[in-house]
């Protein structure tokens, strides 16, 4: 997997370069917006991560250009303007995410593994399976070893999320803007009771759980190695 | 200084502007009324010219030339009083005539002479300069009858309107200018006093507000405006001044600790796992921290009211219902019994996001505030016709004295130290119902906290 970072504050630029390698990906670095521009639209990478505020050409037209050009590699968007209406402008432009900073590393690569995965050809499906865990989005249905697990309509998406996530770490955030589609963080552990709940719809009174929690960092569904 | 300032000033070039218009229209009137009694009085003066002359020809006609004369002569007779009319018979040459009166192809020819040019009186009461309107009727012989008329009267009459005619536009003139200098003086004044109060707030006293006066018009409207715009201007101002106070003061220490904390730990040479562990300890502080920075800036963007464009029609029902799903699920984890009742149908234009964070943050309190075997109540519903969300439990609730005062960044009651937080809750929910223009209430629940907002 190979990544580009467009970003200009050298020492984030560092650390993010850092920190990817040593999560196993391949990464080239652009310091501003013109050299990331031609970087991507001549290297071939697997996404993007763009800092909004760039030297020369700003994140966002440099979005536009690429995904005028064709480019259609996943992007992220890293921008230090939190607003909902900043949010939307950001994906407007052609982002696929959007995090603000300041982040947590392990938000950073958990949203690039979702977005890595995104266009995997696995995730058009409708069938989804982890062990003996499957999933019917047609017919909305789950199952586990052949047993039907009733779910409420939000579970159902809960699972669903997580199903396609399979073997990444999906942190909170994540789970609360995509399934519930909010942008702030209750301080209270809404997450955590629903994660609970579904844990025990599926995996209570069977032998391997598939519903783990990843300490510091979020949950993640697989099969126990 | 002033005077020329008032000279400049809009309602005195109006005025002055209006002063011309006015008295043109004065003069216009006026002088029409002099041109008409002018015209009037010859028409006047020329039917009696007619008339005297008709007489003295009825006379020529039924006894001929010496009657006539004899006739002219008593009338010409000086009788010890000024006449009016004069008469005179002028022979058959063209020259004797003035030459205003030569025109034998017509029977008789009206003209203004002055009284010598026809009438040789030698009495001292004529000065000989006399206006007269004089009549010059040619008779069948070839002789001329002129009659003439003083108009002595009537010309003083019209010198007499058309000095009132001059007079009255000047009186007019004079008077508008003086009512604009006036008018100039006092918009000029009106205008001190805000400039004068603008002055002092860039000069620092923010507190500073235009004067109002009892009259309400529309210069009292503008300041009153003003005043509202300084009030919400001093406002954000203020706000600002919290947000960095709040910085400086609330997230000195945490972070102050954490750096101790870090300190200690590199004094002396600790095991891997000690490190780790203190490690950790930083990282979540420094979320911590985090959390609280980003709440602060998010109410400070809520209450600079930036963030409209996010607005749609919203159902309270849908909107509480998503949460509901989400903290009865708390609640009931935490040994709470947990009520949701909301009327269908009852729609509110506002933020989602941020609507549904002011709930979250309600419940994440009645959450964190009430005992195992208590209750939380969410409610939609309207009263008084108003779409009012409310959120109760049964929780130690808030004295009354303290009501307002939690509202305040950081302000969290003593009781309330044990659990986690930062103090920002409420604070995020006030500015969120201002924005939404929503009443913001908090009441007894008996026992317990309701926290109402009314929109």
């Amino acid at each position: 997997m190979k990544l580009l970072v467009i970003e200009d504050d050298r020492a984030a630029a560092a650390y993010l370069v850092k920190g990817l390698r040593e999560s196993g990906y391949g990464v080239d670095h652009a310091a501003d917006g013109e050299d990331g521009l031609h970087m991507a639209l001549e290297g071939c990478y697997d996404a993007l991560i763009v800092d909004r505020m760039l030297p020369k050409r700003d994140g966002l037209s440099l979005i536009s250009a690429l995904r005028g050009a064709g480019v259609n590699t996943p992007v992220l968007i890293l921008s230090a303007l939190g607003g909902v209406d900043d949010r939307v402008r950001g994906l407007t432009a052609g982002g696929d995410d959007y995090l603000v900073k300041p982040y947590a590393f392990s938000e950073l690569l958990a949203r690039l593994n979702a977005l890595l995965r995104r266009l995997r050809p696995e995730q058009q499906r409708t069938l989804l399976k982890v062990g003996d865990l499957e999933l019917d989005c047609l017919k909305r249905r789950v199952t586990r070893a052949g047993q039907p697990i009733p779910l409420q309509p939000r579970e159902f998406r809960l699972l669903e999320y997580l199903m396609r996530q399979a073997g990444q770490v999906v942190t909170r955030t994540m789970l609360l803007e995509s399934v519930w589609d909010y942008h702030f963080d209750p301080q209270t552990s809404v997450i955590d009771v629903q994660i609970s709940r579904l844990r025990s719809k599926i995996d209570k009174g069977f032998a391997k759980p598939l519903l783990h929690t990843v300490r510091g960092a979020g949950y993640s569904l697989h099969e126990p190695d | 200084m002033n005077r020329i300032r008032l000279f400049r000033t809009t309602a005195f070039r109006l005025s002055l502007l209006y002063a011309c218009l006015y008295s043109l229209v004065a003069a216009a009137g006026l002088g029409f009324i002099y041109w008409s009694t002018a015209s009037h009085i010859e028409t006047q003066v020329d039917a009696r010219l007619q008339l005297e002359t008709g007489v003295l020809l009825d006379q020529y006609r039924d006894q001929a030339l010496p009657a006539l004369a004899e006739a002219i002569r008593q009338r010409n007779r000086d009788d010890g009083q000024r006449k009016i009319f004069f008469y005179r018979l002028l022979g058959t040459t063209i020259a004797e005539l003035p030459s205003a009166l030569r025109a034998p192809d017509q029977p008789r020819v009206f003209a203004n002479l002055r009284l010598r040019e026809v009438f040789p009186l030698n009495q001292p009461r004529y000065g000989g300069d006399e206006p007269v309107r004089v009549l010059a009727t040619y008779l069948p012989n070839g002789q001329v009858l002129v009659v003439g008329r003083d108009l002595n009267d009537e010309r003083q009459l019209l010198d007499h309107t058309l000095s009132v005619v001059v007079g009255v536009t000047m009186l007019t003139f004079c008077l508008v200018i003086l009512g604009s200098a006036t008018q100039g003086y006092q918009t000029l004044r009106r205008i001190d006093a805000v400039s004068r109060t603008a002055g002092e707030i860039i000069a620092g006293d923010l507190a500073r507000r235009i004067p109002i006066t009892a009259r309400d018009d529309e210069f009292d409207l503008l300041g009153r405006n003003l005043n509202a715009m300084l009030a919400r201007i001093e406002e954000l101002l203020v706000g600002m001044r919290q947000v960095t106070d709040n910085i400086a003061h609330d997230l000195r220490s945490p972070l102050n600790r954490l750096r101790n904390r870090l300190e200690v730990t590199l004094l002396e040479a600790r095991g891997a796992e000690e490190y780790r562990t203190v490690l950790a300890q930083t990282i979540a502080d420094a979320d911590a921290l985090l959390n609280t920075f980003n709440a602060l800036l998010n109410i400070a963007q809520i209450e600079a009211g930036a963030c409209r464009n996010e607005w749609t029609e919203l159902d309270l029902g849908a909107l509480t219902g998503e949460l509901a799903e989400l903290y009865e699920a708390v609640a009931e984890e935490g040994g709470i019994t947990w009520r949701y009742s909301a009327e269908p149908a009852i729609h509110i234009q506002g933020d989602r996001q941020l609507l549904a964070q002011a709930v979250s943050n309600l419940l994440d309190n009645a959450v964190k505030y009430t005992p195992a075997g208590g209750r939380i109540e969410l409610t939609v519903s309207r009263i008084d016709q108003r779409p009012t969300l409310s959120v109760a439990d049964t929780g130690p609730g808030i004295p009354a004295e303290d009501r307002e005062r939690v509202l305040e960044r950081f302000v969290r009651l003593d009781n309330a130290r044990s659990q986690p937080g930062n103090g920002l809750g409420l604070s995020l929910v006030k500015a969120v119902a201002k924005l939404h223009r929503a009443k913001l209430v908090l009441e007894d629940n008996q026992p317990g906290l309701r926290v109402s907002l009314r929109f």
